[in-house]
């Protein structure tokens, strides 16, 4: 059994010691491109779930992230609904439409599956721009609400009006969708997704019922992409239409798969891989897409399971070694 | 009451009749063989009858139940478990978890238990692990719980795809070729395990080619021919059925 002091757990624990502590020491700028890389690590984690575990390549989350974006919009500014219940009303709509979306899309399989998600997020993206009464077209929606203050006990509040405060509530959602698909992955439910993933046919010969799984986990990404799209809103004030452009499904695929696909840190490395480089080096947006997509590519050819996956293996090999190098039972 | 009874059953691909007009019925605690030349329609049977494939015409009744058209795992939610003729395990999966994505049918782990690991999913959890143990046992795999499927032998991998199928407690299980791809000195093994599955008053239907081990273990044989069932019986009166000389042992005399 593993230990309470495992590498992971410690590797998991200075990781979020640093996320914690690393905006108080750098300035403004660099805060918010951090809050930038929680908010798409969110999408990444949620589309790990999907298919990393389980199998089903979407390229449309760029959709449920405008959902969530555009949802909350739309409930805090034109119907002047508080923060809090507009916030989690666009989480429930972001999800149910992953529901509807998913019933038809997930009785088809592979690469048929997959144009249907992009087709999905195409009309999104479509209506965002076009749907002008609601969505303020290209002009986009201005003045999408801030978290409304909480009370505490003792008299004092949790107010969310500073960009420190704002990174912390958006680091809290990384965390908690981190640890809930986490807690997925490794129970009873998560073991049928990951055979899914593995070998659908003897999955369902074996007695799951394959389209309800797929259905529950594609409903729970598309849950958790509104979430990033929502705090994206929220955080941003102003949303206009490309934040549902569909190219950000891919995107969000490239940071999973140089990350490290069906891995729990994978889409968190990979996001700031990913976003971290190309900000460093100051290059010019145009020029990042053509970075992005050369890394993409050498990771695709020379590291396909990303960097989270090559270092799993390269454990796996040191300690193989190390036990044939004691014998059978030096390290159990 | 039999288990299984199949009437009238009919697969057409297009133009081409994989399953033709095929009737038989399988009684509790029965070791039934279906035999047959490649391209009987062997392999075809099983598919209908689990759901992989949907029947063109007729009816599959198990246990009590109408089942024609069901989906494979309804079928297995049912009571109707098989292996296929190419071995499938999850290869890149440990030998424990294997046998514990085989309990699929009987887990109750919803979402929500699995985020707030609730007592009733710990419970469940040491339950499944205790259940593969005891069933990894069974087929003579229980020291090989840790290691992945993929880098077992093929024989093993062999046992590992059946104790899948064990752990959903099912009330038939469909055989596809249990020895093939196995080595010769290795498949005893694997009859005294299909043997005391059998023992253990689970009804089996399987797939062989392997003539000498069909003889001498089955209770009964079905033999098809072109999609129907040319003959039935003990392996006494198929062996001196003349049709089943004609269409499948003659031709083996002869050459």
């Amino acid at each position: 059994m593993k230990s309470v002091f495992s590498p992971e757990r410690i590797g998991w624990l200075l990781a979020l010691i640093v996320a914690v502590l690393l905006p108080l020491v750098v300035g403004g700028y660099l805060t918010s491109i951090l809050l930038l890389i929680a908010i798409w690590s969110i999408v990444a984690v949620s589309l790990n779930l999907l298919y990393g575990y389980t199998g089903q390549l979407s390229l449309g989350h760029s959709a449920f992230l405008g959902i969530g974006a555009y949802a909350l919009g739309i409930i805090g500014v034109k119907l002047h609904i508080g923060f809090w219940p507009a916030f989690f009303a666009a989480i429930a709509i972001s999800g149910l439409f992953g529901f509807l979306i998913g019933i038809p899309a997930l009785k088809l399989r592979g690469p048929y599956f997959v144009l249907v998600t992009l087709g999905f997020a195409a009309i999104v993206g479509v209506i965002v721009l076009g749907w002008t009464q609601l969505t303020g077209g290209a002009n986009g929606l201005a003045g999408v609400p801030r978290p409304t203050p909480i009370p505490l006990p003792f008299g004092k509040t949790l107010r969310f009006d500073s960009l420190l405060a704002m990174y912390y509530f958006t680091l809290f959602f990384l965390v908690l969708i981190a640890l809930i698909c986490h807690r997925l992955v490794r129970s009873l439910l998560g073991r049928t997704f990951v055979a899914i993933s593995r070998d659908e046919n003897l999955a369902e010969a074996l007695g799951i019922n394959t389209m309800q799984k797929k259905l529950i986990s594609f409903t729970i990404s598309a849950l958790f992409s509104g979430v990033a799209g929502a705090l994206y809103a929220s955080y941003n004030s102003v949303i206009s239409p490309d934040i549902a452009y569909f190219a950000r499904g891919m995107d969000v695929l490239a940071c999973l798969i140089v990350g490290g696909a069906g891995t729990m840190a994978g889409p968190m490395i990979g996001t700031f891989v990913m976003t971290a480089i190309p900000e460093a080096l100051q290059i010019v947006p145009t020029l990042r897409t053509l970075i992005n997509g050369f890394i993409l590519l050498i990771f695709i050819i020379f590291l396909p399971t990303g960097i989270a996956g090559g270092f799993k293996a390269l454990f796996a090999r040191r300690r193989r070694s190390l036990s044939s190098g004691m014998g059978r039972n030096g390290i159990a | 009451m039999a288990l299984l009874e199949v009437s009238g059953l009919v697969k057409t691909f297009g133009g081409l009749t994989a399953v033709g007009n095929l009737s038989f019925s399988l009684e509790q605690g029965e070791l039934v063989s279906v035999i047959g030349p490649n391209g009987a329609g062997k392999t075809t049977l099983f598919n209908l009858l689990t759901g992989a494939y949907r029947p063109t015409a007729g009816e599959i009744i198990f246990d009590g139940n109408d089942i024609t058209g069901c989906k494979p795992f309804q079928s297995a939610a049912r009571g109707m478990g098989r292996t296929f003729q190419k071995t499938t395990v999850f290869r890149d999966e440990t030998v424990l978890d294997n046998v514990i994505i085989g309990q699929s049918v009987h887990l109750k782990t919803g979402v929500w238990g699995a985020i707030v690991r609730t007592a009733g999913t710990r419970r469940e959890e040491e339950r499944v692990r205790e259940k593969g143990r005891s069933i990894l046992d069974f087929v003579g795999l229980a020291n090989t719980e840790g290691r992945l499927a993929g880098n077992l032998t093929e024989e093993a991998q062999k046992r590992l795809s059946i104790a899948m199928v064990l752990a959903a407690d099912p009330k038939l299980l469909l055989l596809d070729e249990p020895t093939g791809g196995v080595n010769l000195e290795e498949i005893g093994g694997l009859i005294e395990l299909v043997k005391r599955i059998q023992q253990s008053g689970i009804t089996v239907c399987l797939i062989e080619h392997k003539m000498r081990m069909v003889m001498s273990m089955s209770d009964r044989i079905i033999v098809l021919n072109y999609g129907t069932n040319i003959a039935e019986g003990t392996p006494a009166e198929v062996a001196s059925n003349k049709e089943v000389i004609e269409a499948y042992l003659g031709a083996r005399r002869v050459a």
